[in-house]
């Protein structure tokens, strides 16, 4: 979550949010997330689990279409 | 008490990093369904009660830390953390998001950006806003 939130604070192009998976079932289970942390971009799910920053970055960037 | 005398020593510690004032606001309001914790034996909760509580507590921790409160009549996504400019949290800072919460209000008290070179020569790169929803559970 805090790798999301220094993404949006480096760059004024993303907006990070973080959601409680369980108070807010219905968008988890309409995004699929079965495991958490779960990365959903730009509403669409794009991956599963902690990576470090590089990754972070790279995948980010991938799903956006970058 | 909602945070023991640990919770807040640790807390006030993190805190002490602040390098600016950071704005947080809280937002509250009815739920559009009744919300039920694996974590609370299955029973209903006052979500916004105890995400109330929690910030409050937290944001008492540091007087570079002012809080805003604001109510909603209409079902929303509710409670709703925001953190400085704009960053969001959904939820409860319960357990584990307890961290978020405190290290995201640090992250938006650095006076620049706390990725590598690398990272932040790779995000000029981006050519469209960008939404990173991030789903956490608090254990």
């Amino acid at each position: 979550m805090l790798l999301a939130y220094r993404l949006a604070l480096a760059s004024p192009r993303i907006t990070a949010r973080g959601i409680e998976a369980s108070e807010f079932a219905v968008d988890a289970d309409r995004h699929g997330v079965h495991a958490v942390p779960a990365i959903v971009v730009d509403d669409r799910y794009a991956w599963a689990g902690a990576v470090p920053e590089a990754a972070f970055v790279e995948r980010v960037l991938e799903a956006a279409g970058t | 008490m909602t945070l023991g005398e640990r919770e807040q020593e640790a807390i006030r510690s993190v805190f002490a990093g602040l390098e600016r004032d950071v704005e947080v606001t809280l937002e509250l309001g009815p739920t559009a369904t009744p919300v039920t914790l694996l974590a609370a034996g299955g029973r209903e909760i006052d979500s916004n009660g105890l995400a109330r509580e929690i910030v409050e507590a937290v944001c008492a921790l540091s007087g570079r830390v002012t809080l805003t409160l604001v109510e909603h009549d209409e079902p929303g996504p509710w409670p709703r953390t925001v953190i400085g400019a704009g960053l969001e949290y959904l939820g409860m800072p319960a357990g584990y998001e307890l961290t978020t919460l405190v290290h995201g209000i640090l992250e938006a008290g650095r006076e620049g950006p706390s990725l590598t070179e690398a990272s932040l020569a790779r995000l000029e790169t981006l050519e469209q806003d960008v939404t990173v929803d991030v789903f956490v559970t608090p254990t």
